[in-house]
């Protein structure tokens, strides 16, 4: 029995969800250093949210679509090169265990915004964060107000937000989101032969708002939103390290 | 005799989460937050089930489960994966050091419960057992 046989075997025993196939198909074509961008475009192209968040990533600055200078698939790939392509594979499976997050922990139904329209930071708000090394490299960046992060930890642990006695529950349950974001995109990778590993979430409340420039890499900004709960989130990526 | 399940998982949340899913059955809870604790946990404890999360500092799950199954007093304790990841190689190769069964997280606390039950009968306080289903 093969490899991937045996898998898909496991994969009905243990009554594992399917894994998004775009995502799949396109973290395997930019796994390989040789792929075809004609055929990353046609994945791209018959997705429509992988479309609009291509589009959104290569036109940064831009508030809304009108604004766009970039605006077709094949001139994003063009001008931004497979760092973004990987971002946006990665991002995937991370938006999707983000939004699984919130139904099965918080029974909250998580949208994706424009994170121009989003309620800005404020304070001290809450920044997790997660680096991953291997063959790519890279850090996925949470973001919360306070009172988000409060309504976000009282929803995981099944209390009201005055149960909550200290900070540690609150930096505790967006560590814990946070691990399960980046589990579920570092399997993705995994299995398209982008090894990495994950390093420890570090989780405070911070003013500094800067999410640091990768040269040469990705950079995707998100936000979502569940009834009053905010939340942005940052995934950066420099693609495949040839050290390791 | 209430039943002992160990949750080995550095996050203290998912520990109170399956506290909580555990809170109406007549069972035990025991906790550890890495593999090292797990495995001494484990040897002192000698649970029904060990809950095993991946990623750790310390000791990760997977290399607690080597350990576990190498030794001769603690490998037939039923061990149910329960992490957020699920990529085919770290799967197949936990499949083959032996784990009763997986569940990813993030997870519903029936579901939790479901899995529980098909390896141990779970009992609710105060009330007779529930026969766990055939295998």
């Amino acid at each position: 029995m093969s490899e991937s046989t045996n898998y898909q075997e496991l994969s009905r025993r243990y009554g594992f969800a399917p894994k998004p196939e775009s995502a799949s198909r396109l973290t395997q074509l930019v796994a390989r250093q040789d792929s075809d961008l004609d055929e990353i475009t046609k994945v791209i192209d018959k997705d429509p949210s992988l479309r609009k968040r291509l589009l959104r990533v290569a036109n940064p600055d831009a508030e809304n679509e009108a604004e766009y200078a970039v605006e077709t698939v094949e001139d994003a790939l063009m001008r931004n090169g497979m760092g973004c392509v990987l971002v946006l594979a990665m991002s995937t499976p991370l938006a999707l265990a983000l939004a699984k997050s919130f139904q099965t922990m918080l029974s909250l139904k998580l949208e994706d915004i424009d994170r121009f329209a989003a309620e800005p930071l404020a304070g001290e708000p809450l920044l997790g964060t997660i680096g991953f090394s291997g063959r790519i490299e890279g850090r996925v960046f949470l973001r919360m107000n306070r009172d988000s992060a409060r309504a976000v930890a009282a929803g995981i642990l099944g209390i009201s937000i005055e149960e909550l006695t200290n900070a540690d529950e609150i930096r505790d349950a967006a560590g814990e989101l946070l691990n399960i974001m980046t589990g579920n995109f570092k399997s993705n990778l995994c299995d398209a032969g982008l090894e990495c590993r994950l390093q420890p979430p570090e989780v405070r409340f911070s003013s500094d708002l800067e999410i640091p420039a990768v040269p040469g890499g990705g950079l995707e900004r998100m936000a979502f939103r569940a009834g009053k709960i905010q939340l942005f989130v940052d995934v950066t990526a420099n693609p495949w390290n040839q050290d390791s | 005799m209430p039943l002992k399940i160990l949750s080995v998982d550095d996050s203290r949340t998912i520990r109170l989460i399956v506290g909580r899913a555990l809170r109406p059955y007549d069972c035990i809870l025991c906790e550890a937050a890495n593999g090292e604790e797990g495995l001494a946990a484990a040897a002192r404890e000698k649970p029904d089930l060990i809950l095993l999360d991946v990623t750790m500092p310390v000791m990760d799950g997977v290399t607690m489960l080597t350990k576990l199954k190498e030794d001769p007093a603690l490998k037939a304790i039923p061990v149910i994966m329960l992490t957020a990841e699920s990529g085919r190689d770290n799967v197949i190769h936990i499949a083959r050091l032996g784990v009763r069964d997986y569940l990813v997280k993030p997870f519903k606390e029936d579901q939790l419960i479901e899995k529980l039950g098909r390896s141990l009968t779970l009992k609710k306080k105060d009330e007779a057992p529930v026969a766990a289903p055939a295998a």
